[in-house]
């Protein structure tokens, strides 16, 4: 029996490597599979330990065979548990519904592992091999079939709402677990719990925390940055605008300088492209070069800012402003001739303490019938957006996948209709971002 | 006060052109007296040149802009250097402020507000020369200096030449004149100046929000002084203060 036990920890040995040194982003769901993954790493050793000082009772000391199972059993009513843990998340990240079973998780858990320490350690002898039995072996059934009935009852409860892929995982997952358990309640000598956890740890790290489809959700986004990034070298792009400009001023040419002055700053603010976060400061200065270009063309387009200036250095997802405001020209004031206001604010949040709210706010020709609906779906159901490469959406909705990456799933990025017509777009953002390199 | 000479280095011949012929050098007291587009040319044209003041692109082909101060440091201690990077490599430009240079701009150079660089130039020189007067104490003080000490004692309260004219009781034209005499900046300009270098300390040195920067540096719209100082600096007050904080 030791062999197997031996492989099982070779083969999470390397998974958990490969896992470790993965580039991922973060997020509970991650963080909870990697402390299981470190609990299992403490389990298998204990398990093996078990089944080694088990079927040699009489040399090795029951003080130490107690002590083994207590921590044996211990670990393994830790592991089902954050099995349950790592389900829970990843049903709710599935339905934003609250993790209502928490609370009788943690209770449970408690109580288990109480008992494990409390209640003493019996051993059945046999031809076959030696177990423990009794009261304080059962915990462990009663832990597993605990939890196992709570995910199951989480699956059965949003079925509807759960992705097929990971509805098939978490099943899959359960059936498992369920028929090993079976087997060994059957068979007390075959010792195969820690088959059973093995088998789960690895159907979840082989679908959902691969490290390539890891890898793959942070390309996928530093790709849809590339994607609006020119495809000629931007410095080549805005050295020879600046050329250009200088000419145009030696030349005598004042407006053409100007405007050329202020599309080397677009260009030259754009060229920060490829970093995630960029100080509002920064975004702001992008946007007000766009939009003195934008009023130059359209005089009768008037563009005001609002800004608590002490929010000028927090960092914010890099090009968040510039889409959502081109979105307020190009759907609602164009419709109006581009006669109308533009206003952009910046202010800490009320309700969040730790978020600030950006507003685009303008008084163009509003939403049309059904649009806004549309749009408010759209942006709720963000994630389940097939990825499309152009149409009308693609702006808002990448703003949208990029905050929600980026400062968490609590930020976002919704529309309100004005009162005296035109709408406003809100974005709620983290003021706790950290720069990561 | 003698004309400040001007040497400009920089690869490329329109950005030179573009300072030699969008900026008034003439109004401002200095003279351009030789160009250079590669580090060994600037070493060489600094030998021959004794210019006071020199303008110099980083990113220059056969030895960097900075290679180039470090080397004619040694040489000639007092010359001035006025840095010009773009953001690109703006790291540069943070290494080059350990290197003592009076000021930097950033690309795309705006021609128009060269001339506050070339003030602050004048400031730092005046500035010089007053530490040097300290030293000596023999002398009398003198006026310019009364009057320069008051206005950095007072920089959070309202200050004009009207306030200085009834705080000394001297007529006003009379100050405006000494500043242009005597250090070769108006009274504005300098007033400006040393609220954004009192401005910057705070940033550094503080972790007062900017409003109360802004505050006690003598601006009572923080909109207006947010203004002032990217104009005088290139950035926000908030972007300057995570660009030299984090570095």
């Amino acid at each position: 029996m030791l062999r197997m036990e031996i492989a099982l920890f070779l083969i999470l040995t390397l998974i958990s490597f490969v896992y470790f040194s993965a580039e991922k982003k973060f997020s509970p769901l991650h963080k909870t599979f990697s402390i299981l993954l470190i609990v299992m790493m403490i389990h298998l050793p204990l398990d093996g330990l078990t089944v080694y000082t088990v079927n040699h009772l009489e040399s090795v000391p029951v003080f130490w065979n107690d002590i083994f199972h207590r921590f044996f059993i211990g670990s393994l009513v830790l592991v089902v548990y954050l099995f349950y843990q790592y389900i829970a998340i990843l049903v709710e990240e599935e339905t934003g519904k609250r993790r209502y079973f928490d609370f009788t998780a943690k209770i449970f858990l408690v109580i288990a592992e109480l008992g494990v320490l409390i209640i003493p350690v019996h051993y059945a002898v046999t031809a076959k091999g030696n177990y423990s039995d009794g009261y304080h072996a059962n915990i462990c059934y009663v832990s597993v079939a605990f939890y196992l009935f709570l995910c199951a009852w989480l699956l059965i409860a949003n079925w509807k709402q759960i992705d097929r892929k990971r509805k098939l995982v978490i099943g899959w997952a359960l059936l498992i677990e369920v028929c090993i358990s079976v087997l060994q309640a059957f068979h007390p000598t075959w010792l195969i719990s820690s088959m059973g956890m093995e088998l789960m740890t690895l159907s979840f790290y082989l679908t959902l925390e691969n490290p390539e489809l890891l890898r793959a959700e942070l390309t996928e986004q530093k790709m849809s940055m590339l994607y609006l990034k020119s495809q000629v070298n931007p410095h080549f792009l805005y050295n020879t605008l600046d050329t250009i400009r200088i000419q145009a001023q030696l030349n005598d040419d004042k407006p053409v300088a100007n405007l050329l002055m202020r599309l080397v700053d677009f260009f030259r603010l754009s060229v920060k492209v490829d970093r995630q976060l960029v100080a509002l400061d920064d975004e702001l200065e992008l946007l007000e070069a766009y939009m003195e270009l934008m009023c130059y063309r359209y005089p009768k387009l008037i563009c005001d800012y609002d800004i608590d200036p002490d929010l000028g250095g927090v960092l914010v997802p890099n090009f968040i402003l510039q889409p959502i405001v081109e979105n307020s020209l190009l759907h609602g004031l164009k419709n109006k001739g581009y006669q109308g206001i533009l206003l952009i604010s910046a202010k800490r949040s009320e309700d969040h303490p730790a978020c600030m709210e950006l507003q685009v706010m303008d008084t163009g020709s509003g939403f049309e019938d059904g649009i806004k609906e549309k749009i408010d779906n759209l942006l709720t159901h963000y994630d389940k957006q097939a990825p499309k490469l152009e149409g009308n959406s693609i702006g808002i909705l990448n703003v949208q996948k990029r905050i929600k990456l980026l400062c968490g799933k609590e930020c976002g990025l919704w529309y309100t209709e004005n009162e005296e017509g035109g709408v406003t777009a809100h974005m709620l953002l983290s003021t706790q971002m950290e720069e990561k390199e | 006060m003698k004309k400040l000479k001007v040497l400009l280095v920089d690869d490329e011949i329109i950005i030179r052109e573009g300072f030699k012929k969008l900026f008034d050098w003439e109004a401002h007291d200095c003279e351009v007296i030789g160009e250079a587009a590669d580090g060994l040319e600037a070493l060489s044209k600094i030998d021959s040149l004794h210019p006071d003041l020199v303008i110099m692109d980083i990113n220059i082909p056969i030895m960097s802009g900075l290679k180039v101060i470090k080397q004619s440091r040694m040489k000639y201690p007092d010359i001035a250097y006025v840095i010009v990077s773009g953001y690109d490599d703006f790291s540069y430009c943070q290494e080059a402020l350990r290197l003592q240079i009076t000021d930097y701009i950033l690309k795309p150079v705006n021609y128009e507000e060269f001339g506050s660089c070339i003030d602050n130039l004048k400031i730092s020189l005046f500035e010089k020369k007053i530490a040097r007067e300290e030293k000596e104490e023999a002398r009398e003080e003198r006026v310019i200096t009364v009057i320069t000490r008051y206005l950095q004692e007072h920089l959070d309260e309202e200050l004009s030449l009207a306030v200085l004219a009834a705080q000394f009781h001297m007529n006003p034209q009379y100050i405006s004149q000494l500043f242009k005499n005597e250090i070769g900046v108006g009274f504005l300009s300098y007033l400006t100046n040393i609220r954004m270098e009192k401005a910057k300390k705070l940033l550094l040195s503080t972790a007062l929000s900017i409003g109360e920067v802004a505050e006690k540096s003598g601006y009572h719209d923080y909109r207006v002084f947010t203004k002032v100082f990217k104009k005088s600096e290139g950035m926000t007050p908030s972007q300057y203060r995570k660009e030299f904080l984090t570095q």
